[in-house]
Order: C-alpha cells, then structure tokens, then sequence
C-alpha cells in the first residue's frame, strides 16, 4: 500500500495513545499471533476444510491445465469452485510441500485481512479508528473460527482482496483515477477467483455502502451525484465482464449442472436458539467481546449519517449470519437458503462492524488512556483465546488429525488402486486420503460438485459421514454400496464400527485391521476394476486452459497493479487534532 | 432520526427473531414441555429420548411406571451391541386412541435411523393425568433372562489356509465352492421390477455369495445390473438354501426380455455357530393392520448375537417364490432369549402365498 | 512364464534383429552357412566359417539376439545358453558381405510336468467329474511336442488305485475319469519317465440320501434327531453341512437350521398339541413324524 490519500499531522503534544497505530505494527502483529498458528499447522489437524483445500490443490499440482479431477465422486470438474488459493497453494507446494503452502496462502491472507480491514474502515472512519480496526481483525474470533475451525481459506483470502478494491472503488468513483479504477478492478477480479460467493454477496453488503458514501462525501464537497454514480456502474460492468471472462469455465459448469441436489442439511442454518451448542458455535465464539459493543455500534452507527449505510449493511449482514434464527436469509435467498452456509456471514459483518468498533476503541482509550487500553486489549485477546478454547471445547470433532498412513499406503500397493475406494467414519480425513492416494473415490467432501444418483438424491453430505445424516445418510450410503460393482468400489476403509454391520449383511468382507483395530479394510471380492464414468461435466481442454491462466493471472495482475501504479502522493487538508475539537468537522472522516 | 432507527434496528431485529422462533416450532416445543394434553406429555417424552436425554425422560414418567431408569435406559437405547445401539430417534408420530378426564391412551409410531436403514416401532402408551400436566405410564420392559448356566459349544469351523496366489501356474489349488440358482422368478411390482428365488450351496464347504442379476432387452444390450445386497444370506453353509432379491427400481417389466443371472461363490473360513431356532412363525396382522410374518427368534449357541436379520421366503401354491422380505430384528438375541420378530408382507402376496421359510443372518461384534 | 526368466532380451535387440533380417536378404543368397537344420535346446554346436578377415555374427532367436565379432575361416561356437528356447533361430555372418541360414531349436527331453486337476472337491461316483491335464515341458520350459506318453496314477484312500497311460499331443496330455463311490482323498500322480507331479482331490459325499429322523418326546419337548445322514454309496455327509427341521402345530411354524455334528443333526422343539415335524437336507426331503395325532 504504497499510496496514501491524506495525511494527518499530529500535534507533537499528542499522547501515544492517542496515534493511529503504523499498518506496518498491524501486520507485524498478525504475523506474531497467527505466525506461530499456522507454523503448528493448526488448520490441518483442527479445522473442517483445510485438507478439502490442500486436496483441490493438490489436483493442480498434477494437473494445472485440466481442472476433471477423477479421485472424487467418479470425476467432478473443480471449475466449480474458484481456483486462485489452490492454484496459489500448488504453485507453493513445489517449494515448501502442500501443507505448508497452504499455511502460507492462510497467513496471507489473515496479514491481508487485518490491513484489508484497516483500509476499508480508513473509508468510514479517521486513521485513528480505522487503525484499532485492523488490529482487532487479527483478534477477531469470526476469522479464528473460519481459519482454524472451518479452514476456509478461500473467504478469508478473498474477503480482504474485496475489502483493499473497495478504497480504489470509492476513489474511482470520486476522482476518476485510472490507477484507482485498474487497482480495484484487478483486485476485485482477483477476489472473484478466490471465491465466487463473497464476490456475489460482497457487491450488495461492501460494495452499495461504499457507492452510497462516495456520493454522500461528494455531495458534502458539492460534487454532482450523476459521474459518481456513472463511474460506479462503469467499475461494476468492467468488473463484471472481467469475472465473467475469467471465470467462465465457473459458469459452464454451474449453467450445465445447476445445483439442484436435495439440500444437505447444515447446522448454520438452524435456530441457534435452539440450540445453544449451534449458538455457542455460530453467534457467541465468531463474535467474542464484538458483541459487547453491539450497543455501541447501533447508537454510533444511527448517530453519525456518514456511517448510517456502514450500520445498516451490518446490520442486514449480522441478520444473515444468524441462519435460520431469523427469516431474512429465507426471505432473501429463496430456495438457495438451503444450499448456502452462514458461518462466512460472521465474517463480513464482523469487517462491517470493526470501524465503528474503532471508534469505540478511541473513545474507550481516550477516556481511560491505560485502563481503558488494557480492557480493550483484554477483551480482543479473550475472543481469540475463545474461538482457540472452543476448537477443543466443542462437541464437534473433526478427524483432520486421523493418521492416514496405513490407508494410503494399502491403496497404493498391488494395484489396489484399479478399484474405487470408500471410507467411513474418516470425516474430513477423507481428503487427506484422496490427497496422497493414487486410487480414486466414489465419496467427496465438495457437496456441489456432486452429481452421482446415489448422492444427490438423499440430501446427505459425505459418504464418510452418513450416520450424522440419519436415515438420508445411510440410505444414500445404502445405496453406493448396492452399486460397487458398477463403480468399481471394491475397498472400504471403517473408522467407525456402526457401519460394520450394514457392510457385513451387504456382502463385504473384512479384510485386514491397522491401528490396532481402529481403522478396518472391508472388500468387496467379486467387484470388477473401476471404469471411467463418463460424465458430460467434463470441461473442454479450452477450459483448461483458460482455468489455468487466468485466475491466477488476475492476482498476478493485481499484484503488480498496487505496486506499480502509486498514487500520487496528496494532501487533501492538513488537519490539526484538537482534543476539544468537535466531532464530525475534519476531513471527510468520522472521529471518535 | 438517531433514535427512530436505533429504535427500528432493535424492534426490527426482536421481531425477525420472534418471527423465526415460531417458524422453528419454540412455542410449540414450549408448549409440548408444559405437557398440558395427553399427546404433549408424549411428545415431550420423545423429544428427550430424541435428545438421548434418558434421565429427564425418566424423570418426566408417571410414578406409577413400573420401570427403573436402568431398565428404561435399556428399553430406548439398547443394549448387548443390538441395532438400537446403532440407532437413534428420527422422528415420532404420535396420535391419541382414548382419552378421558385423568387417563389417556396414545399412539406414538416412533422412525429409528440404524446403521441399516429405517426402523419403525409402534406403542400405544397409557398417558395419566398428574396435576396440571399430564405424564406418562412407562410399561415394564420385559427383559427376559436365563438363569446362569454353563453352555457347552463344540461349533465347527471351516479355515482355509495354503492359499497363495502368486503361485506357479499349475499349482495345486481349492476351488471355489459350488453353489446353484435352485430358482429364478422374475415380477413386477409398481414402480420396479423383482428377481427373486433361491440359491443352494451344493459344496461341502461354506460359501461367500453374491447374486447378481442383469436385465437384458429383447437385442441383448443390458438395461440395469443390481446386486441382492443384503436380502441374502451372504455366508452359505454347507447344502444351506438361502432367498434372494434383487430389486430394479424404474425399469419396467415390459422392457425386459430376459434375465442373466450370476452366483459368485468364494471359499471362506466361516464358522457354523450360532445356531438359531426360528419358532412359532404365523402369519397376522400388526398394530398398523399391515400383514406381517411373526416368531420368535432364540439364538441356541452360548455367545450373544449382536444384531438378527430375518429373510423370509415366501411360496404359492405350486412351490414358486413370490416374495421375500426381510427385518431386523433391533434386540441383541442373548442365549436362549426368545425374541420376537415380525416381518411385513404385502398384501396381495399375503393372499396368493401358500407356504414361507424363514432363515435368519447375523452380526456378531467382533469384540464379542 | 518360463521363458521370461530369460533375462538378456529387450526390445532394441529384437528391433536391430528384425531390421537386419529386412536389410540383408540380399547378401544372405550371396554365400551359404553351413548350420545343422535342426537342434535340441540347450545343445551347443558349431558353424564352420568359410573365408577370411573379421566378420559380425548375429543370431536371431525368438527371445533374444546375439551380436559377436568372428573371425572368418574358423569355427563359430554356439553356445548352449544361446539356444535354450525352442522356436525358429537366424544365423547371419556380416563381413565384405552378408551370409544367413536358418535352423529350428527343438524341446530337449522332458523334464518338468505342469499338472491340473480339476476340481478339488468332487462328489462321489459322479460320472466324467474329474479332468487330469499334464502339460510335458523340458529343463528350460520349453514345451515338448514330441509324443511322449504321460501315465496318471490314481490313488484313492481305500481300495486298489489304477493307473491309465495317455499319450500327448502337442505338449498335453489329458484324462477324464469317474469319480470313485468312496469318499476321501484321492491323489492323482502324473509320471513321465523320472518326471512326476502329484495332486489331490477330494472326494465328498454326494447329496443326502434317506435322510430319516426320530423323535423323541418328554413332556412337551420333542428331541429330534437324524439317523447318521449319508448320501446314496453310504458315505456319510461331512459335519457342518446344514440339515432343516420344520415343527408346525398350534403355536405356528418352527424352524432350525442346525449343523451335522458327528454325523447326525440333532434340535430340540417345545410342541403345543397335535404336530407335524419334516426334515430336509439341501433339496433332499426326509421323513416327517407327526406328533399328538394329526393337525
């Protein structure tokens, strides 16, 4: 971020507490406390999706250009999901090895969630404020969550790089700079490819906002509404012809195979008020001590009408966020309700809130220079220390740290890889497997990119793990099982003895036991080696290639736009802060 | 303007929440814990064991229950590794038979999900009046047992050992056992078309089978292939007979021109314990007025068996099979337990069927 | 299988081979190599060489080609490991110019026996059970096509064996025999010369056979229990294989499927009134005892 738009000069009186804190500070600060996380590769072992991840990854590693990837539900196409951190992260691994590139990708993109924060709150609020926003979001337990208990390193990545276009966004439409317009749309597209749904949902919830205040603010300097508004629509439709190019084969694939599945039950979608394990999971530990402050945020937000647009897209983000404890998303997303997860939503209404939280944060310290600064500080350590608690403290378990060893290595030897594979009980180990095998699966972890009978009938998500899905699971599974000979299914891996009986009265045999007993090979002994599914899904070698370049492309293109293009270096007003100025009355900034 | 909106994104946000509390079914759930009427009192004793709140459960039961919480425990979650410890409470349908002043007599059709698929219990529970709620009557379990015994098992076993496959060609080998469709029959049935009939080991030695049936056109070209999955004894016993059914979900029977059958044996070490007598078998109606098969099912060998599958095969009047069904039976068949069971028939079967056999397969925990 | 114990082939040999033999027919015709028309496998022998100066030898065989420089006007030794395998060989000799001959590599006398015996278990006097099939191969596995005649040696657990002498045709010879009335094991020994392979096949008791039950009654228990169940020749029916009990009185229909233990299956029925009890074994129907008068 080497261009700056205004520049404060602060009183040499100023007390220390009272100076934005250096963005330099700020990443310092995420590497320090999410550094050492990821370096213990904490998301591998804790967290639902990293190895879901590390799995797409891996496919690119092997097969940059051609995105079919038959190690899942007899083949699947991963143009189904934006590539940019998997490719980001098999790109690496050719350095450092899968898992730890994944690491990295994830640190990034925490270090450029904390500075994304920083900037779009400088948006709202004055630097100051703005500053405590960004150090906050490295605190923040809804990105905890996401990275280490919901591994979902494509919304975290691909929030921040929203969040950093969204300035270049508001500058556009104020100033018409080209460097503004190419930044914010090279950062945008890059957003897109990371991940598609915060593009779709960032547009109405960060980017409207930031439009509304980019005419506000013009209006206040009497600038007319029309080119605002004109130059809105012009990054818009530049942006959206963009993402449209580049993920095209994205679009292909979702207009051929529409997600039409039986909705797969998720918990995010329930009424967290009745259940307060669901409560506790997707309401008090993403948000932490941010829900002390929901007082604040509401009366601060409704006071000052520069910041009215920033409350109310949290407030319909916060709304979002709680699934099925409101009927908003019901309301909003229809049908799609039941194939959208809400846990992301936390996120975004946690950046949404964290400007006028900075504001409250000043205030607090102002007020209270050493005490208030200790509260305020306790406070953000708590929520992270909360969301960390909760991974061992919940009732959830994920199997990322089942060892997998012996699975693989069975798979891998004496051609046992002619055959399909099943695992059972193995959750979210399963990619783990599928990652280091060479044998392919009839079971997957990416829901939408199912399209075999057998699983999209029922309304169950893995296979792995069905009995979670009661009578839909073990039907769904049920039914694979009767099809292994169509599907070349000859193995099945059973980490949870309640599936040995359905595998006993269906003819499979128990063949070999590793850990002990823990984990059981069944087989079943007259399936025939595994054929090619053929599949109209399969994505033209155009695809691929476009798939290969262009996603990542657009983050290379991004990278060399923020750096290259700086923005001349300007002073919009040189402002002197007084402790008794009033409120509102400098720069084009709220102040505490 | 401050405060209208502080105002409105509170009362809005109150509402939305409200709005969807009740959508969720809160005041219902709220109401059906207040117990007020017969069939709350029963719902709410479901939602615990839906829970797997047994001690509320049982603690919510009328004082006249003749049970204790360990026997009640028993009754809905299972024991002994049986299919109700594999299960857990779907769903509870429940609906009232009687009801006057201070006694009640409910209907509630409980939906089990199992390892192996759905399970349906029925009871009908007396519900009393205690106050201003009502509660329920808990009947005693009838566990029985068997006083302590020594029981002498002297079971065969077959093992095969010496296999080794990356022998020289020529080698001295065992063969596969020999097993043979003694019978094939081919119906339609809405929506599907059936193979069903018997197979027989022929061999001296235990078979692992499979069945497997593939339906061709009048050209020859297949239309499906399906398995018998788990209506099949897979273990065969030496000269043991075992049902078959392969059901095709979606083809019509008009389509078919002819079936090609395939029994696949491999030679396994199997072990001929346990024996289990199947007795009293009777055709009859259940609580639903559905056409079952019933008997009572006693495990002779001294080991428990964990889980009971019953396959039932059913003749017409010229020794053809016409049906076969099968259940599970969720109770763990302790050694000379008897424990009931009951298959469902449908009913035009249930009126052209002239004789039926019953076998019985197993799992058995290989802990036990 | 044999034959890919050989080690030295690999393809760029057999490629270089085949080019030559494209190449030189032309030479070949030029001067004739004096080389036997045929030899044993295994044999070694010599090719006289006619002319002078230095030349390359080449032989082609089915599985390997061998490239040496030779020295014109001598013997060229042909080692015995160069023509182990049976088949078709090319000898051609490259000085000024090209000279071939061909010359066939035969089995060597017999030396190893792949014996099957199909199948394993087989039920008693069952007419045409049983197939015997030698396959007569020399020391390098080389199949012998030469008629030899293979003697199969029957040896039945009880009672006097026999033998029956067939002779092979290309390679094979083959038998079908009844098998015996008597159950057990039966070892089949295929002989050729001092090569011999031996096998062994089971024999099993057929399908039950007058399978009859008696029961007796104490109280209302009824002890059920077969005469010892053997099969038409009187071999009796190995333990474990399955017979079916079925008791049908008041209380419904009761069925046992129980193992043969020690040669008899025997069960145990609680019989409310009158009852009507059948036994079966496999297809095989027994005799029914009804109890208490009739239904």
């Amino acid at each position: 971020m080497r261009d700056r738009h205004e520049i404060f000069v602060l009183p040499t009186e100023t007390s220390i507490w009272q100076r934005p804190i250096p963005v330099a500070a700020i990443i310092l600060l995420a590497l320090a406390i999410h550094g050492p996380l990821l370096a213990m590769q904490l998301p591998a072992t804790t967290s639902y999706d990293a190895n879901l991840h590390i799995f797409f990854a891996s496919h690119y590693a092997h097969h940059w250009f051609n995105p079919w990837n038959e190690k899942w539900f007899g083949g699947f196409s991963q143009t189904t999901y934006p590539p940019l951190t998997h490719q980001w992260i098999a790109l690496l691994s050719y350095i450092v090895g899968l898992t730890e590139a994944f690491m990295l990708v994830q640190l990034a993109a925490v270090v450029l969630l904390a500075v994304g924060t920083y900037r779009f709150a400088q948006l709202w609020v004055d630097d100051r404020a703005a500053s405590y926003a960004g150090v906050l979001a490295v605190f923040a337990g809804s990105i905890a969550f996401l990275v280490y208990s919901a591994g979902q390193l494509p919304t975290t990545l691909s929030a921040p790089l929203y969040f950093l276009a969204l300035p270049y966004f508001y500058w556009w439409c104020r100033s018409a700079s080209w460097r503004a317009l190419l930044k914010g749309v090279a950062l945008t597209l890059a957003a897109a490819s990371a991940h598609h749904v915060t593009l779709i949902f960032g547009s109405v919830l960060f980017a409207v906002p930031v439009l509304w205040l980019a005419w506000y603010d013009g209006r206040e300097q009497e600038q007319p509404a029309a080119p605002i508004i004109g130059r809105g629509f012009v990054f818009a439709a530049i942006a959206a012809v963009g993402v449209g190019v580049i993920l095209l084969p994205y679009w292909i694939a979702i207009i051929r195979h529409p997600i039409e599945q039986m909705p797969i039950p998720h918990a995010s979608r329930s009424n967290l008020l009745m259940n307060w394990i669901y409560g506790m999971n997707y309401f008090i530990v993403p948000y932490g001590a941010l829900l002390l402050a929901l007082p604040f945020i509401v009366i601060k937000g409704a006071s000052n009408p520069r910041l009215r647009m920033l409350l109310l897209a949290f407030w319909v983000t916060f709304l979002i966020a709680l699934g099925g404890t409101t009927p908003v998303p019901r309301w909003i997303f229809g049908r799609a309700f039941e194939i959208l997860t809400y846990e992301r939503f936390t996120l975004w209404a946690t950046v949404l809130a964290l400007p006028i939280v900075g504001l409250l944060v000043a205030q607090v310290i102002d007020r209270f220079p050493r005490w208030g600064a200790i509260s305020v500080s306790t406070a953000a350590v708590a929520s992270l220390a909360l969301a960390l608690g909760w991974l061992s403290w919940s009732p959830f378990r994920t199997f990322s740290s089942l060892n997998v060893d012996s699975v693989v290595a069975f798979l891998n030897r004496d051609g046992h890889d002619q055959y399909r594979y099943l695992t059972l009980g193995f959750g979210n180990a399963l990619s783990k497997v599928s990652t280091f095998t060479t044998a392919n699966s009839v079971d997957g972890e990416y829901n939408s990119a199912r399209l075999l009978p057998e699983m999209t009938r029922y309304g169950a998500a893995q296979l792995t793990s069905a009995k979670y899905f009661g009578t839909a699971g073990m039907d769904s599974l049920r039914v694979m099982l009767q099809h292994a000979d169509h599907y070349g299914l000859k193995f099945t891996f059973v980490h949870d003895p309640f599936y040995e009986p359905l595998l006993v009265f269906g003819g499979w045999r128990h063949v070999e036991s590793y850990d002990s007993g823990a984990i059981t090979v069944w087989s079943k002994d007259d399936a025939p080696p595994a054929r090619t599914i053929p599949s109209d899904a399969v994505p033209a070698p155009w695809e691929g290639w476009m798939w290969g370049i262009l996603p990542i492309g657009s983050s290379f293109l991004a990278i060399l736009f923020v750096w290259l293009l700086a923005e001349p270096r300007r002073v919009q007003g040189t402002v002197t802060l007084s402790r008794e100025m009033p409120e509102g009355v400098y720069a084009d900034r709220v102040r505490s | 303007m401050k405060w209208g909106l502080v105002a409105f994104l509170t009362v809005a946000t109150v509402v939305l929440v409200a709005i969807a509390w009740l959508q969720s079914g809160g005041l219902k759930q709220h109401a059906m814990f207040a117990a007020v009427t017969p069939e709350e009192a029963v719902q709410a004793l479901m939602s615990q064991i839906q829970a797997h709140n047994y001690q509320r459960a049982y603690a919510s039961l009328d004082r006249s229950s003749d049970t204790d919480l360990a026997s009640f425990t028993r009754d809905m979650a299972g024991s002994d590794g049986s299919l109700r410890t594999y299960s857990s409470l779907q769903t509870a349908e429940v609906s009232p038979l009687h009801a006057d002043r201070d006694q009640a007599l409910v209907r509630v059709r409980m939906n089990w999900s199992s390892a192996l698929g759905s399970l349906d219990d029925v009871r009908d529970l007396h519900v009393r009046r205690d106050g201003s709620v009502w509660r329920v009557v808990w009947p005693k379990p009838a566990f029985s047992a068997v006083p302590p015994q020594v029981v002498s098992v002297n079971y065969l076993r077959w093992d095969v050992i010496g296999r080794n496959t990356s022998q020289n060609w020529g080698a001295q080998e065992v063969d596969s056992p020999k097993v043979r469709i003694t019978s094939m029959n081919a119906i339609s049935r809405p929506g599907r078309v059936v193979i069903l009939g018997e197979v027989e080991n022929e061999d001296t030695v235990p078979a692992y089978l499979n069945v497997n049936a593939t339906l061709l056109k009048a050209d020859g070209s297949p239309i499906d292939e399906e398995g018998s999955f788990d209506l099949i004894s897979h273990v065969l016993l030496p000269k043991q007979v075992s049902p078959y059914r392969i059901d095709f979900p979606g083809v019509r029977m008009d389509a078919v021109k002819s079936v090609r059958m395939d029994a696949r044996a491999l030679l396994v070490s199997a072990s001929a314990d346990p024996v289990i007598a199947v007795s009293d078998q009777a055709l009859s109606k259940d609580g639903l007025d559905r056409n079952v098969l019933k008997g009572e099912l006693v495990n002779q060998s001294g080991r428990p068996v964990n889980i009971a599958q019953v396959l039932a095969a059913y003749y017409d009047d010229s020794g053809k099979v016409i049906w076969v069904s099968d259940g599970y039976v969720d109770q763990a068949l302790m050694p000379q337990v008897p424990v009931p069971f009951a298959v469902d028939i449908p009913n035009d079967i249930a009126g052209r069927l002239k004789n039926y056999r019953v076998i019985v397969n197993h799992y058995t925990q290989a802990s036990n | 299988m044999m034959r890919t114990s050989r080690g030295d082939f690999t393809l760029c040999k057999r490629l270089t081979g085949l080019a030559l033999l494209c190449v030189l027919p032309s030479w070949a015709r030029a001067a004739e190599l004096q080389v036997p028309a045929s030899v044993e496998a295994g044999q070694a022998f010599s090719i006289p060489l006619e002319g002078s100066g230095q030349a390359t030898f080449y032989l082609l065989g089915p599985d390997h080609v061998v490239k040496r420089s030779v020295s014109l006007g001598s013997e060229l030794p042909i080692q015995s490991g160069d023509v182990r395998t049976a088949g078709r060989y090319q000898v051609i000799v490259c000085g000024s110019s090209c000279t071939s001959a061909g010359f066939e590599v035969k089995a060597a006398q017999p030396a190893h026996l792949s014996f099957f015996l199909h199948p394993s278990r087989v039920p008693v006097s069952t007419p045409g059970s049983i197939d015997a099939t030698a396959f007569v191969f020399d020391r390098y596995f080389n199949l012998v096509l030469t008629p030899a005649a293979v003697d199969f040696q029957i040896t039945p657990a009880s009672g006097a064996g026999f033998s029956r002498q067939v002779s092979t045709r290309h390679g094979a010879a083959w038998m079908r025999m009844d098998s015996t009335p008597h159950e057990g094991r039966v070892q089949v020994t295929a002989v050729l010369g001092n090569v011999e392979e031996a096998r062994v096949i089971q024999q099993v008791a057929a399908e039950a056979c007058a399978l009859r039950m008696k029961a007796v009654t104490s109280g209302d228990m009824v002890t059920l229990e077969t005469e010892p169940v053997r099969d038409c020749s009187g071999n009796a029916l190995p333990d474990g294989t399955v017979v079916s009990f079925t008791k049908i009185d008041k209380a419904g229909k009761s069925t046992v499927d129980t193992p043969i233990k020690k040669g008899i299956a025997r069960v145990q029925f609680s019989v409310r009134g009158p009852a009507q009890i059948s036994v079966a074994c496999g297809v095989v129907l027994g005799n029914e005892v009804a109890l208490g008068g009739k239904l």
